[in-house]
């Protein structure tokens, strides 16, 4: 019986820099651990300078590890083999200013070796995927900060592959585009598809991921599900009507006859990205929209255009 | 877990030499270049009342061959540094070597891209001191038929020949600077460097003629060796052979081809495998 392969496997991974000719190293990452599991969107957390962007790298073959096995999906993540499966987003990603968004997403489906019969298929489905149908024809040059996170993860995701990696995927968009980016991030969860996401939007992070890494100075501090490690496992809210001062107090003294304690009592807050986000008018959603975050209730953009 | 090999691609290599190819000729440098080349090879027919001491047609073709040496030169380093950086500073090298790509067909593919480029450059430039030296050539056939009892002057396949070789020099030229970008971290350190190995590999045979046969076997060894690893581009240029009656030997013009075939296909090898472990 054939043993279930992890989407990454990192292990004992480190790697260093040399930043002067005497040979003095910076670790960029150290001793690093970490198993993505198929089907998980899996984030990458941590300060500037945390080894998050260098590990991302590693694992995508564009840097060599100076002390550890990092393979993807079983294959060594130095082999061109292992990108076979792989798409990547970069952060703040720049594009071949020249080219139409239809013909770019075409470039990298061919050197990815979409097969010709089905290429102009693939390159409209997927450039209707990320709600870009209307664009497609306009120039990279002329787009606007999210619209190049949306191509840029149209090239990730054109030769259909099992993991993604995001590097800051909603750095400089506005919170309706960063609103959609998640959108879609759980939208290819649904389908199956491994996700690695780095963000410093740590709430969002938290609304897409399954699990968290989070690396300080190169080093791994904290590692788990999100419910795990954010969850209050010795408390609970419970959400009620308004209640006169009253019947709190009635309330405190219930629980207090049942040996337990009324901690705290707070009126609930909407987040502050999801009243933006239901004030504004958003793509494809004209009026102000209330989906929220994570929500695929309305497609972005799910109908080619002929 | 058995996974099937990622083959080397020419179709991935045509992709990117082609995508190469696009971008640098809608650089304004390449542009510019190549209209100041045509300019001056077009000049030349202004400058025939001159005397320089050598046939009216002889000097069109010496013009004109100056002018594709010096801004094809230009042209060649600037373009291969411009496209190669370009690639790693806007980041956009690291979306394509994320890509099931080898290193190898990204190198081969900007070479290819930019020897295309040159390609174009020349095929206008020596196309355009064609049309002028066949023009001119008519002019002076119809006033002085006597001087043309044997027939044209001008080989026009020698022109070509010539022009060939010329392109295929930039293509030596070429793959020298992609080695050299290949290590470098900044576009002016390759430019530089470029046009330096330019003036050596244009000069190295003169320290041959001159230290190539001193007594002192040190010397003679490195002169031997410095002439080895840098082309020799005196070679690639047969022009004075034109017009003068003989013209270019065919077996000299196919040993200088392999020449600089070798040399691409080795500096070529060796960019390849300094930019195998650059980390980007």
């Amino acid at each position: 019986m054939s043993q279930a392969v992890s989407a990454i496997s990192i292990k004992g991974l480190t790697k260093d820099f040399a930043v002067t000719l005497r040979g003095v190293k910076l670790r960029a990452v150290d001793a690093l651990n970490l198993e993505v599991a198929e089907g998980q969107v899996y984030g990458l957390l941590g300060p500037n300078g945390s080894g998050k962007s260098t590990t991302i790298k590693i694992i995508l073959g564009l840097l060599e590890a100076t002390v550890g096995d990092v393979r993807v999906f079983g294959v060594p993540s130095n082999k061109v083999e292992a990108r076979r499966n792989v798409g990547y987003l970069p952060e703040a990603p720049y594009f071949y200013r020249y080219l139409s968004g239809r013909e770019l997403v075409r470039f990298y489906a061919r050197v990815c070796g979409v097969p010709s019969a089905t290429l102009k298929a693939r390159v409209d489905e997927v450039i209707a995927w990320v709600g870009l149908s209307g664009a497609a024809d306009r120039r990279v040059g002329t787009y606007s900060k999210g619209m190049l996170q949306r191509i840029g993860l149209a090239q990730a995701l054109v030769h259909d592959p099992k993991l993604i990696v995001l590097d800051e995927p909603t750095a400089g968009v506005d919170p309706v585009g960063s609103a959609e980016m998640c959108e879609l991030i759980l939208k290819l969860k649904q389908q199956g598809k491994t996700v690695l996401i780095t963000s410093h939007l740590l709430a969002q992070i938290e609304d897409v991921c399954d699990r968290v890494a989070i690396l300080d100075r190169g080093k791994l501090i904290v590692e788990g599900s999100v419910n795990e490690l954010v969850g209050q496992r010795d408390r609970q809210a419970l959400i009620v009507d308004p209640l006169p001062a009253a019947d709190i107090e009635a309330l405190k003294g219930w629980l207090a006859e049942r040996g337990h304690a009324l901690n705290s009592v707070e009126q609930p807050r909407a987040r502050l990205d999801q009243l933006f986000l239901s004030k504004v008018s958003r793509p494809g959603r004209p009026g102000g929209a209330s989906a929220g975050v994570g929500s695929n209730e309305v497609p972005l953009d799910d109908k080619p255009k002929a | 877990m058995s996974v099937a090999s990622v083959p080397f691609s020419l179709g991935r290599l045509g992709l990117i030499a082609g995508n190469t190819f696009l971008e640098a000729v809608r650089q304004k440098l390449f542009l510019f270049l190549l209209l100041l080349a045509i300019g001056l090879v077009a000049s030349a027919l202004f400058f025939r009342e001159f005397n320089f001491g050598s046939s009216e047609l002889k000097f069109i073709a010496d013009f004109g061959f100056g002018a594709l040496i010096f801004f094809g030169s230009a042209l060649t380093i600037a373009t291969t540094a411009q496209l190669f950086f370009s690639e790693i500073e806007n980041r956009t090298a690291l979306t394509l070597l994320a890509k099931p790509l080898w290193r190898a067909e990204f190198v081969f593919g900007k070479f290819l891209g930019v020897f295309a480029v040159i390609g174009v450059f020349c095929a206008l430039t020596i196309g355009l001191m064609m049309a002028l030296l066949y023009h001119r050539e008519g002019q002076l056939m119809a006033q002085t038929p006597e001087a043309f009892e044997a027939g044209r002057l001008i080989s026009y396949g020698d022109l070509l020949v010539v022009g060939l070789l010329q392109w295929l020099k930039f293509g030596v030229l070429t793959a020298i600077v992609l080695l050299i970008a290949s290590f470098s971290n900044t576009n002016l350190f390759t430019v530089v460097t470029g046009f330096f190995v330019l003036v050596i590999c244009h000069l190295q045979y003169l320290a041959r003629d001159a230290w190539g046969n001193v007594d002192n076997a040190l010397i003679g060894l490195v002169v031997q060796a410095m002439s080895l690893i840098f082309p020799n581009f005196q070679l690639f240029n047969l022009a004075d052979e034109i017009g003068q009656g003989s013209g270019v030997d065919g077996d000299v013009a196919l040993r200088v081809a392999g020449y600089g075939l070798a040399y691409i296909a080795v500096i070529g090898g060796l960019a390849v495998y300094s930019f195998r472990n650059r980390e980007i």
